[in-house]
Order: C-alpha cells, then sequence, then structure tokens
C-alpha cells in the first residue's frame, strides 16, 4: 500500500514537473494550486484556505490538485512575503491585517504588490457588556466613555490595530470620543480570553468578532449592545444594528484570497469564474452559516475598488486611534 | 578551562546589559502609559545583571577547583563534533527549501552519521540514512498531512 | 442519567471506540515527538474531520489530546528530551530512573500515574464542570499573574543550593520572553526589524534547543570514552515499594492538575510543575527527588493528564479553549457545525456525554498502548549513542520546522542547543529557564493589565481571596525549603549533640 503511494506520488511529481515546462495561460492552471495560509494550522486563516482547497476539489472546479501550505508569522507578513516571490499557481488567503501591516509600519508590502482576485466572506463584529451591566444601549456605554474615559475597562484581542480594536475606535470617533484615551485591556489570548474577563467581571465591555459573542447571549450569559452590519442579524432580532443605534457606519471584518503581483488577465478571469461558481455551492453556504460569516462575495475588479477604500478607513482610524503618531 | 568558568558568568554580564541597554531603546508607547513595555525589561536585565556579578564573584572564588565537564569539553573531538553538528545545521538550513526535504535530510543526516559514527560502519550509516529518512518523510508528510518542502 | 447512558451507547459503537483507539495511539506518537505537540496534530486532522460525524470527530480529537500526554513523558524518561511543555517535569526523576536502569518501571509508573489522573478527573468533569467554570472566570488579570509567580518560585525553589543560578535563569528567560510585539502597546521590542520575531520566540523551539540539541551536545563529551556498561533494563513493570511511594501524590496530584487545567491558559505545563514542586516539599526524603524518586515521576504525570480533561471544561461549558490545543479544537468543531458553548449541554446532551465517557475508555484503551509499548520503546536505549544521537538531531529540526514551517528557526534551534550545553555544563537548572518563557508574556501582560484596571494600584494583588492565598502559597513555596533545610540541619545538629552528651 505505501509502496504503491509512493510510487503514484513519483508518478504524479513527474507529471507536474513535465507539463509545467510548457506552462502557457491558454492551459493555466498547468501545475498544482497551492494555497498559502499565512499562519499556523487551525486558525482563522488556516481555516478559510482548507474550506477553499475542499470546495474546489470535491466539486472538481479546478482541474489540477489544490494543496494548502502554512507560513505563519508577522500577522501574515511572512506568509504573503512568500506568495510575493511565487507565480501564478500560488494564491493566499488574506484580510484587513493586509491593509494594516502596512499602515502600522510593521509591513512593507501592500495591498498594491499583489492581485487581488476575490473578497469571499465576512464577520460582524460585536460590543457586549455583561448581563448585570448598567449600561442597556451603545449610546449609554459611549455617554459615560466620554464622561469618563477611564471609567470603562474596554477588552480586546489579540493585538492592537486588528478589527476588534478599530471598530471600537471608529464607533468612538464617531461619538466624538478621542480614541487615544480609551481604556483597553488587551488579552493576547484573543477573543475567547476576553469573553471569559467579560464573564468574570474583570472588564466593562468586550469588543470582539460576533460569532465569539453569540451563543452566550442566546444563553443569557451576557449582552451584545450592537452589531456592526448592515441589517438585522437572524437570530439576533433583539440587537440593534450600530446604524439603528444612529451611528452611520458598517464594519465588515473580511476575508479574501488574492496571487502574486503580475497575473496575466486570463488567469484574473479564470479564478473569477471559479471562484463565483465557489460561493454558489451549498457546502460554502454550509460553511458560512457554521462560521456565522456572511456571504461577501466581490470579484476581482470590485475587491480591487474595495481595498483602495478600506485602505483609507484604515489610515484615519489607525491615525485617530493613537497607535501611530 | 578557566575561560570557561569566567566566560560563563561573563557572557551572562553581556546579555543582561545587551538587554538593558536596548530596554531604553524601545519607543514610547503612545497609548496608555508610555513607559508600560519598559518596565518589565528594564526591571529583570537589572536583576538578572546583579544575580550574574554574585555569580561571577562565586566563580572567581573557586575559580582552582577542578570541574570534569568543562574539562570534557576539551579532551578528545569533543569541540569538533560540536562544531561540525552545527555547520552541518547551518548548512542543512539553507538546502532545506531549495533541495526539497528528502534529498537534503539524506544528505544532512548521512553526514553526520559519517562523522559522528565513522566510515567503518558505512552499511550500516546508509541504510538508517535512507530509512529514516523515507519514514519521517512518509510519517510527517503523508500520514500527518504536514507540508514539507 | 439519561444523557450519561446515551452517551455510552454512541461512545459504544465499533466505529467510535476505533477512532478512540486510533487518537489515542496518535496522540502517544506526537507526544513523543519534539516539537510536534497535540495542537498541531489535532490541526492537521482538521481535513480528515470534515467528513466524519461530529461527535466522532470531537472524541477523536481529544483522544489526541490526552494521548499526547501520555507520549510526552517517554522521551522525557528515555533521552532526557521533553515532547512538550508539560513533560518537563517529567524529566526531573524520569531521565535519572532511565539511568540508573530503571526506565521500563519509569514508563509503566507513568502510564499507570496518567491513566488515574485521567480517569479521577473525568470524575471530577461529571460532577464539577459547573461550578468549576465558574470558579474559573474569577480568575482576573492579579489573580493570574500571582499564579504564574506561584508556578516560577515553586520552580526556582527547586534549585536548592544553585538559587544564584535559577534565578538568572528565570531571569533570561522572563527576558526573552518580552521579544517580540508588546499587546498593551502595539510597541515592538527586541525585535530588530525581523517580521518573523515579531510574534516573539516560540517557547517549543527553546524547549527543543535545550533539551533535545543541548543533551546530544552534552553527550557528545562522552561519546568516545569507553562505553559505559550497559545497562539492564530487565523490568517493565514497577515493584510494590514503588507503587506504594507513588500512590498518594498520584492521588493528591490528580485534583491540583484538574483545577489548574480548568483555568483558561494555565494548562498541563504549569499543573505537572506545581505538583512535582508541592510533593517534593511533602515528601520525607526531598533530597532524593531528582536524584530518580519514583514519585517525583509519578506526580506530575497524573498532574498533566488530569489537566488535560479539565481543560475540556471550560471549551464545552463556556465555548472558551484554555490552551492552544483546545482552541484548535473549537476551530475544527466550529466547522463541522458544533458550537461548545453554553448551549451545548441543552441542545446535545448525548454528544457531551459521549465525549466524556469517550474519555474512560479513551484512558483505559492508553494505559494498555502505553504499557505495551514500554518493552518497545526500552530498546531505543539499545540503539548505540552514535547512531542514536544524529537521528534525535533531525527530529529537532523536523519538529522545529513543523512549528513555523521556516528555516529561520533553525538558527535559534542550534543557538538554544549551545545555550543548552553550557548550561549543563555550568550546572545551571534549566526548567526556569525554559518555564519562564512560557509563562513570562502572559505573566507580564496579566501584571499589567491588573495594574491598568486597577489605576495603578498595587492593592488589586490583595483584593480577593484567591490572591492572597497564591501570595501565601509563592512565600511557603520560597521559603519553605530553607526553612526546613534549617531546622533539618538544627535538629541534625541538636542529635549530634545528644550523642556527644
Amino acid at each position: 500500500m505505501k509502496k504503491i503511494g509512493i510510487l503514484l506520488l513519483s508518478v504524479l511529481l513527474l507529471a507536474a514537473c513535465s507539463s509545467g515546462k510548457a506552462s502557457n495561460s491558454a492551459d493555466y492552471p498547468s501545475k498544482n494550486i497551492e494555497i498559502v495560509a499565512p499562519a499556523s494550522p487551525g486558525g482563522g486563516w488556516d481555516l478559510t484556505a482548507r474550506s477553499v482547497q475542499k470546495i474546489l476539489k470535491d466539486n472538481k472546479l479546478v482541474k489540477s490538485n489544490v494543496n494548502v501550505i502554512n507560513k505563519p508569522g508577522g500577522g501574515g507578513e511572512v506568509g504573503w512575503n512568500y506568495l510575493h516571490s511565487k507565480d501564478s499557481h500560488n494564491l493566499a488567503v488574506n484580510s484587513s491585517l493586509l491593509l494594516t501591516n502596512n499602515l502600522l509600519g510593521q509591513s512593507k508590502l501592500t495591498h498594491k504588490d499583489f492581485t487581488p482576485l476575490a473578497t469571499l466572506a465576512t464577520e460582524w463584529q460585536a460590543i457586549a457588556v455583561s448581563v448585570d451591566s448598567p449600561y442597556k444601549s451603545i449610546n449609554d456605554l459611549m455617554e459615560q466613555i466620554k464622561k469618563d474615559p477611564k471609567s470603562i475597562k474596554i477588552g480586546v484581542g489579540p493585538g492592537l490595530g486588528n478589527d476588534d480594536h478599530l471598530a471600537f475606535v471608529q464607533v468612538a470617533d464617531m461619538k466624538g470620543i478621542t480614541p487615544a484615551d480609551l481604556n483597553f485591556l488587551v488579552y493576547d489570548g484573543g477573543g475567547g480570553d476576553v469573553v471569559t474577563a467579560l464573564m468574570g467581571n474583570h472588564v466593562d465591555v468586550v469588543t470582539t468578532s460576533l460569532s465569539e459573542v453569540k451563543d452566550q447571549h442566546l444563553a443569557g450569559k451576557l449582552r451584545i449592545l450592537t452589531v456592526s452590519s448592515d441589517q438585522t442579524l437572524e437570530e439576533l432580532e433583539d440587537v440593534p444594528t450600530l446604524q439603528e443605534e444612529g451611528i452611520d457606519m458598517v464594519f465588515p471584518h473580511w476575508r479574501g484570497i488574492m496571487g502574486p503581483p503580475d497575473m496575466t488577465e486570463e488567469e484574473i478571469k479564470y479564478w473569477d469564474e471559479k471562484l463565483t461558481e465557489m460561493v454558489k455551492t451549498d457546502e460554502w453556504k454550509k460553511l458560512l452559516e457554521n462560521n456565522d460569516w456572511d456571504d461577501f462575495y466581490q470579484n476581482s475588479e470590485e475587491t480591487k475598488a474595495f481595498f483602495d477604500e478600506q485602505e483609507k478607513l484604515y489610515k484615519d482610524l489607525i491615525n485617530d486611534s493613537g497607535l501611530v503618531k | 578551562m578557566k575561560a570557561v568558568k569566567i566566560g560563563m558568568p561573563l557572557l551572562m554580564i553581556i546579555i543582561a546589559s545587551v538587554f538593558l541597554i536596548s530596554s531604553f531603546a524601545i519607543p514610547r508607547a503612545n497609548l496608555g502609559n508610555p513607559n508600560g513595555p519598559l518596565y518589565f525589561p528594564i526591571g529583570l536585565s537589572i536583576f538578572m545583571l546583579v544575580l550574574s556579578i554574585i555569580y561571577l564573584i562565586n566563580e572567581l572564588k573557586t575559580l582552582h577547583e577542578r570541574n570534569g565537564k568543562i574539562q570534557g569539553l576539551f579532551e578528545g573531538r569533543t569541540l569538533k563534533l560540536i562544531a561540525v553538528t552545527i555547520a552541518l545545521g547551518v548548512i542543512y538550513a539553507f538546502i532545506f527549501e531549495p533541495f526539497g526535504f528528502l534529498i537534503s535530510t539524506i544528505l544532512f543526516l548521512g553526514c553526520l552519521l559519517f562523522y559522528v559514527n565513522g566510515w567503518k560502519k558505512w552499511k550500516a550509516n546508509i541504510i538508517v540514512t535512507i530509512s529514516f529518512s523515507f519514514i519521517t518523510w512518509y510519517g510527517f508528510s503523508e500520514l500527518l498531512g504536514v507540508s514539507l518542502p | 442519567m439519561d444523557a450519561f447512558l446515551q452517551g455510552f451507547q454512541i461512545v459504544l459503537q465499533p466505529m467510535n471506540i476505533f477512532w478512540v483507539v486510533i487518537g489515542g495511539f496518535l496522540g502517544t506518537i506526537v507526544g513523543m515527538l519534539p516539537g510536534l505537540g497535540p495542537a498541531t496534530a489535532v490541526a492537521v486532522l482538521i481535513p480528515i474531520t470534515f467528513g466524519m460525524d461530529p461527535t466522532s470527530a470531537i472524541i477523536l480529537m481529544a483522544a489526541i489530546y490526552y494521548g499526547a500526554m501520555y507520549g510526552g513523558s517517554r522521551s522525557s524518561i528515555l533521552l532526557n528530551t521533553p515532547g512538550d511543555g508539560s513533560a518537563i517535569a517529567a524529566t526531573f526523576d524520569g531521565y535519572p530512573m532511565a539511568q540508573k536502569g530503571q526506565a521500563g518501571e519509569a514508563m509503566a509508573i507513568s502510564a499507570v500515574a496518567s491513566f488515574i489522573g485521567g480517569v479521577l478527573a473525568v470524575f471530577g468533569f461529571i460532577f464539577l464542570a459547573k461550578p468549576l467554570a465558574n470558579f474559573a472566570l474569577k480568575f482576573g488579570p492579579s489573580e493570574y499573574f500571582l499564579l504564574m509567580l506561584l508556578t516560577l518560585s515553586a520552580i526556582v525553589s527547586l534549585s536548592i543550593g544553585k538559587m544564584v543560578k535559577g534565578f538568572i535563569a528565570m531571569a533570561l528567560g522572563l527576558l526573552i520572553s518580552t521579544i517580540g510585539i508588546d499587546p498593551q502597546t502595539g510597541v515592538h521590542r527586541f525585535t530588530m526589524d525581523i517580521p518573523h520575531l515579531s510574534e516573539g520566540i516560540e517557547f517549543l523551539i527553546v524547549i527543543i534547543g535545550v533539551y533535545a540539541v543541548g543533551e546530544v551536545f552534552y553527550n557528545f563529551l562522552t561519546i568516545d570514552k569507553v562505553k559505559k556498561e550497559k545497562k539492564k533494563v530487565g523490568r517493565i513493570w514497577f515493584t510494590k515499594e514503588q507503587w506504594k511511594r507513588s500512590k498518594w501524590p498520584i492521588l493528591r496530584s490528580a485534583p491540583l492538575g484538574f483545577i489548574v487545567g480548568v483555568l483558561p491558559g494555565a494548562g498541563g505545563s504549569i499543573a505537572s510543575m506545581m505538583s512535582y514542586s508541592s510533593e517534593k516539599q511533602l515528601s520525607k526524603k526531598p533530597e532524593e527527588f531528582g536524584e530518580g524518586a519514583v514519585e517525583g515521576l509519578a506526580a506530575p504525570e497524573s498532574s498533566n493528564n488530569a489537566a488535560s480533561v479539565g481543560a475540556m471544561i471550560p471549551l464545552l461549558t463556556m465555548g472558551i479553549p484554555g490552551s492552544g490545543t483546545t482552541a484548535v479544537m473549537l476551530g475544527a468543531l466550529i466547522m463541522l457545525g458544533v458550537r461548545p458553548g453554553p448551549l451545548l449541554f441543552e441542545n446535545d446532551p448525548g454528544m457531551v456525554w459521549a465525549l466524556i465517557n469517550s474519555m474512560f475508555i479513551g484512558n483505559i484503551a492508553l494505559v494498555i498502548i502505553n504499557i505495551l509499548l514500554v518493552g518497545l520503546l526500552v530498546k531505543i536505549l539499545d540503539t548505540p549513542a552514535k547512531v542514536l544521537y544524529p537521528l534525535i538531531i533531525m527530529l529537532a529540526f523536523i519538529g522545529t520546522y513543523t512549528l513555523s514551517y521556516s528555516t529561520v528557526d533553525y538558527f535559534l534551534l542550534l543557538l538554544f542547543g549551545v545555550i543548552g550545553l553550557f548550561m549543563k555544563i555550568m550546572d545551571f537548572p534549566i526548567a526556569p529557564l525554559v518555564l519562564a518563557i512560557i509563562v513570562g508574556g502572559d505573566m507580564e501582560q496579566n501584571f499589567r493589565m491588573a495594574l491598568t484596571s486597577s489605576n495603578g494600584s498595587l492593592s488589586i494583588f490583595f483584593s480577593s481571596g484567591i490572591s492572597i492565598t497564591l501570595i501565601v502559597l509563592t512565600v511557603l513555596s520560597l521559603f519553605y525549603p530553607i526553612v526546613i533545610n534549617r531546622f533539618k540541619k538544627r535538629s541534625r545538629n541538636g542529635d549530634k549533640e545528644a550523642i556527644s552528651a
């Protein structure tokens, strides 16, 4: 059995090598596709990459084999650097860190150094307090922060400059509060630790992804004050969106996929077709549902414009947050 | 011998000082307490520095006592073995990704085995090298699904 | 009760028993290999679990987790190279036992200790899950800081007679843990603009470097000397005497490990260290600890396995992962459409009870697997050193690669190997260095978060019953050994005087 496996593999490898030479855009992809997950196995990026891999494979959307390769480090930096030097058979998953790393001075690469292929899905942000908290709405809470910023401890994780942090900064901004005065406690264990801290009353409010707090809210263990989506969410009809609370903003926590720089028109078109097909599959819809993600599909063209727009937003938020001078 | 005995505390003093000096070079934070990130490293490096100096004094007092372990370091081919292993490790790091897992591991393990175990047992060396490289490659990359180059 | 029986029915399906055994075996193997831990093993299995029934998937993943606790100590005992943080304490007495030719006994007792710890913890899970989950919530930043302080002081106090070196090692470890981006402020510390360093130095690289590579370098000192006479590894089962000595430490360590395991973020490393040091302090023969005292091996083994069961509690009752492995499990379960959390017990009690009951079966399977493996594993000691050491080096490199998929870490591995070598030559205790790196980051962050939330007042560290208990324990752990030593000397002197008089 083992021998057959090795034999098969070497045949495959040989085949891959020989066909690789004759690569031209007409028969793209001419060898195995590699999806870079710029994180360790098990995290959000890894799960996204592996889901895409599985759905592409199971539905035979792509004729060549698809592999996932993990390149963790530097908040995505290591993996994206790796992708930067590769050919068009390599893709990588991304999120807003692609933009913020550069704005925070942690990376030289920006979205302009890659070929955006699609925005795939989004999570929504939530702001939650404990059930016995005196603050019944986001506006109550913001008023107290305005009066005395130090009196409210805000739990966030795993690091400053991420969407959880910046979403709250934007809310504060909109309410005329200087974001640099906000009293953040940063739990580097991430969302789970933040929720534990809230349930133990070690912080007054948390800002995190909806999925971290949704079940606790439904079980009556804590209270979500508001969500960052554009419309009221299923199962959470009692939770107002920010817009309904008079704070005019929508804050997606998106995930997407991109390729190395200099992909040809045909290659981009290829992925536009395949990914449009992929997000229509039942498996993809099931995946979104399981993860509490929402469909946020945008094709390569739209994603490019979306990135430009997001970059402006993040630039302002980071400046306001006081993280960089 | 004496060099190692004094060298260790000196090295610790140097490490502590480097941490201490570069602690002061940490940029001030824009959020919260501007010196927040500094206290821990500065406190710890001072703590380590003081203890390393005490350690140095202790070593100086017992400078003439024999230490069999240090002697072992300079006997036979110990130093050479360690140096060769490190050198091979560095080469391994450079060839690992370009050559791929199997070839680089066979080269690395083979060289190491031939050097440590001697040329006389070349048959055993070759068998062990090839079989173990294959077993680990198969185990990691096929059974565990770890992506190896 | 219905749910309990229903759970048993699910577990006893042949397919699920099969997964328990497979998971336990796989866990044992990855636990033994340096660097590869349960977190990686669970993560790489995620694609396989995609097609599985969610109950089978969670049973399989849990089995890998506690299986790794069994396996982790094998390499600690045989080669002085722990597979991960929870297995460090097993080197203290496990390796000396192996050097005395008691490798078989050591592995057998550690398997049995793990078994007892695991089973007791499952009982704890059944009866105490909810109250303990609520207790864990009481741990805020100040309590976490003090818990970590207690662990560190307990570990340093083990190095009696070389306290200065112990503290230097600890300080160095804590300094290394500050490398990377500071979470509270986003400031880069000691990263030298290398993106690879911005997330800090992975503690597993330090463990592999200092223990595995360092140990091989250290053995190069004697590799060409006349062959040490071959130790006979006759027994593969422990003696009655050994069992008598270990019985109570095993029973005491299980609840301790279980409770520490429930605390999110504490985990097996802290649990096993704490039970080791408390057993040493309780022991009538503390001087035998570190020289191959069987209870010094049995106690942490019972403790870390109990901790791995405890870590499931916050995951299942609140949806909060208490360790790296349970974090990966959470991700995997979500992919399968199961969302652990407060609603799981109500919505899907069958699955929860199936998991709990699978831990009984799993621990029985594991103790059998591990005892059967003893006979095979002791053969490793028969391998000629000159072949064995290059192989360990190779495994260390590959283990490191699987941590970050980058060869940059190879240089760190070699650096820590050299550091480990010199620490061994100069008689430094190694555990304080490694443990400081494991807990250092969280310790500093929690300290600063505590101060932020009290607006800078230190009184927060004395503000709860838990904090005060932890402070008292810390002081005791530091001074108890010293006091006891004095006391013993005095009474010995007293005896002499009595004789001479």
